[in-house]
């Protein structure tokens, strides 16, 4: 299995798709922190007017730290469609190319196949969010500093630096459980056709669909909302909360995972019945 | 038996592809895969390497069934399937290297294959560099990586130069000869007449003959001779009023006459009683022949 997985993983780095991406994330993240740089001295000075009088804050308020929080909610809608070029490829560039005819006909099962696909897929997905962290904590830490995060949420959250870290971590790894289920999704719908694009637009098109539910505020949305699987996209935030919401974050992460084995479910339905005549 | 398949079906959307074909593939043979375009060939091969699935029927090799048992049933196949794509932006050796990697065997093989195919020298390339012979022949090598009992080669030829399909004939009898079964199914007829010690035609996705090479040519309704006759005119005006000769044509200055088996003799003393003078008689009945009789039969049937 780690050869078939490797195996994919040497496709995803043969395709130029895979690395837009990280070039996306490589120029605008110093362009970005960059801006801060520059313009964050009147947030600064906003922030040490409000809570200079009732707190001590350690450092520069605005930081890393804080800087990467504003990027993660800024980008957060933005990512699935940079985990998708290659999630949409990973089934689908097989078909176009005419190369099932040279794996699927070996001695190795489908289904081997189809997981080495999936497993590399998120790999990818995961060294994704892990670069957009290097380059927002990394990068950062070097360009603006690091001290204690300030974070607005329903009232005040400071966090010293210590703890910044670990939350940051955390909210890192359920931002990669996230987008894994995004990559799940459109690696479902690639496990359907022969063109790699068709899985990014029905995915993103689903996301749309799930973002514009939430934000109208109708009742019968409202009543979707519990039953669409981007609810749940947020779970990150939850690792900025005191005390951290564990019960939410868990039924937050089950539901996800319900879907994403729904989603890894039909691929397989689809996958080994699927008659491969490209 | 090497390959068999039993009351195999296959329908897309309304039209039936591939129709009850049941086939028999005897171990050690060269087996040729012979029918038209549309016929169901592909559809065929296909279905013995689990590409598609079915409606009815199995394929069994070495009596494991291919539908059931993908992973042994397939694990002494080798097959190069219409076209040779691979992933372009890798090398010749990468390409087999992951190939190895799913046979689980190993990259010994890899150099040997290569040399195999003559490729040994642009194995570093990468394959978007390659031509379409080049390319073709590293769709052979994949085949024999993981050192196959039965090869199943779809149009191993196409495309290729006079020089590369020779190349390949004689890469396929050299495998035969180490014991390598061969499916082969090619449109040329005369290449499959070389190589091929079995063969079966099949039509509109059924089978319309199948067997040993020699014996249905021998068996052929139709006979296919060349005649070296004077005067060439005076004998072709007389052969082409017979009622019972179906053609006769001219080509470098012979007459190829195409005429039941039993009605040879009666050529020549039709032309000696017409004071044509006969100089050789020499039987041409080919692959060809067999082949648009028992396609051209079927469609005036169908």
């Amino acid at each position: 299995m780690i050869g078939l997985i490797y195996n994919e993983l040497l496709k995803i780095t043969g395709r130029w798709r895979s690395y837009i991406g990280f070039i996306g994330i490589a120029i605008l993240m110093p362009l970005i922190l960059w801006g801060f740089s520059y313009g964050g001295g009147e947030i600064h000075d906003e922030y040490a007017s409000q809570l200079g009088d009732s707190f001590i804050v350690v450092g520069s308020i605005f930081n890393a730290f804080l800087a990467t929080y504003i990027v993660m909610n800024a980008f957060w809608i933005h990512m699935p469609f940079l985990v998708t070029l290659a999630a949409g490829d990973a089934v689908a560039a097989e078909g176009a190319a005419g190369t099932f005819r040279i794996i699927l006909t070996r001695s190795t099962s489908r289904l081997k196949i189809l997981f080495a696909k999936l497993f590399a897929t998120w790999i990818y997905t995961a060294v994704l969010i892990l670069f957009l962290a290097f380059m927002c904590l990394g990068i950062g830490s070097l360009w603006l500093g690091t001290g204690d995060l300030i974070v607005f949420d329903k009232g005040i959250l400071i966090l010293d630096q210590g703890e910044a870290w670990i939350r940051m971590a955390l909210s890192f790894g359920l931002a990669i459980l996230v987008m894994c289920v995004v990559s799940t999704l459109c690696f479902m719908f690639s496990s359907m056709v022969n063109n790699g694009i068709g899985p990014i637009v029905g995915s993103i098109f689903l996301i749309v669909i799930g973002y514009i539910i939430m934000a109208i505020p109708i009742e019968m949305f409202e009543k979707m909302e519990p039953y669409i699987f981007v609810t749940y996209f947020d779970v990150w935030q939850h690792a900025f909360r005191d005390p951290i919401p564990w019960d939410r974050i868990g039924k937050s992460l089950g539901i996800l995972f319900l879907y994403t084995a729904s989603f890894i479910g039909v691929s397989i339905a689809v996958f080994l019945n699927r008659d491969i005549k490209s | 038996m090497i390959l068999k398949t039993i009351n195999l079906s296959k329908s897309f959307g309304s039209r039936k592809a591939v129709d009850n074909l049941s086939l028999t593939i005897p171990e050690g043979s060269v087996f040729g895969f012979l029918g038209p375009n549309g016929s169901g060939k592909s559809t065929t091969i296909r279905m013995m390497t689990d590409l598609i699935r079915p409606d009815a029927g199995e394929v069994f090799i070495q009596g494991k069934s291919v539908q059931q048992n993908h992973q042994k049933a397939l694990v002494n196949v080798g097959s190069f399937i219409e076209r040779a794509d691979f992933y372009k932006h890798l090398s010749a050796k990468t390409n087999l290297e992951m190939l190895a990697r799913m046979d689980g065997k190993g990259f010994d093989n890899i150099p040997v294959v290569l040399e195999r195919v003559g490729l040994s020298d642009r194995a570093n390339d990468k394959v978007k560099h390659y031509s379409h012979g080049m390319r073709q022949r590293l769709g052979i090598a994949q085949a024999l990586l993981a050192k196959p009992k039965l090869l199943i080669l779809d149009e191993p030829t196409n495309g290729l130069d006079p020089q590369g399909m020779k190349k390949i004939r004689n890469l396929l009898r050299e495998l035969n000869n180490e014991g390598i079964t061969i499916f082969i199914s090619s449109h040329l007829l005369d290449e499959v007449q070389k190589i091929c010690s079995h063969v079966a035609i099949i039509h509109l996705g059924q089978l319309i003959i199948s067997g040993k090479m020699d014996e249905l040519i021998s068996e052929s309704e139709l006979f296919t001779t060349e005649l070296r006759v004077n005067p060439l005119e005076k004998a072709k005006s007389i052969l082409e009023s017979q009622d019972w000769i179906h053609k006769c044509d001219e080509r470098h200055g012979s007459l190829f006459v195409n005429v039941s088996p039993g009605k040879i003799s009666e050529i020549t003393t039709l032309l000696i009683q017409n004071e044509c003078k006969v100089n050789a008689i020499i039987p041409k009945t080919s692959l060809e022949d067999l082949y648009l009789s028992k396609t051209e039969s079927t469609e005036s049937h169908t």
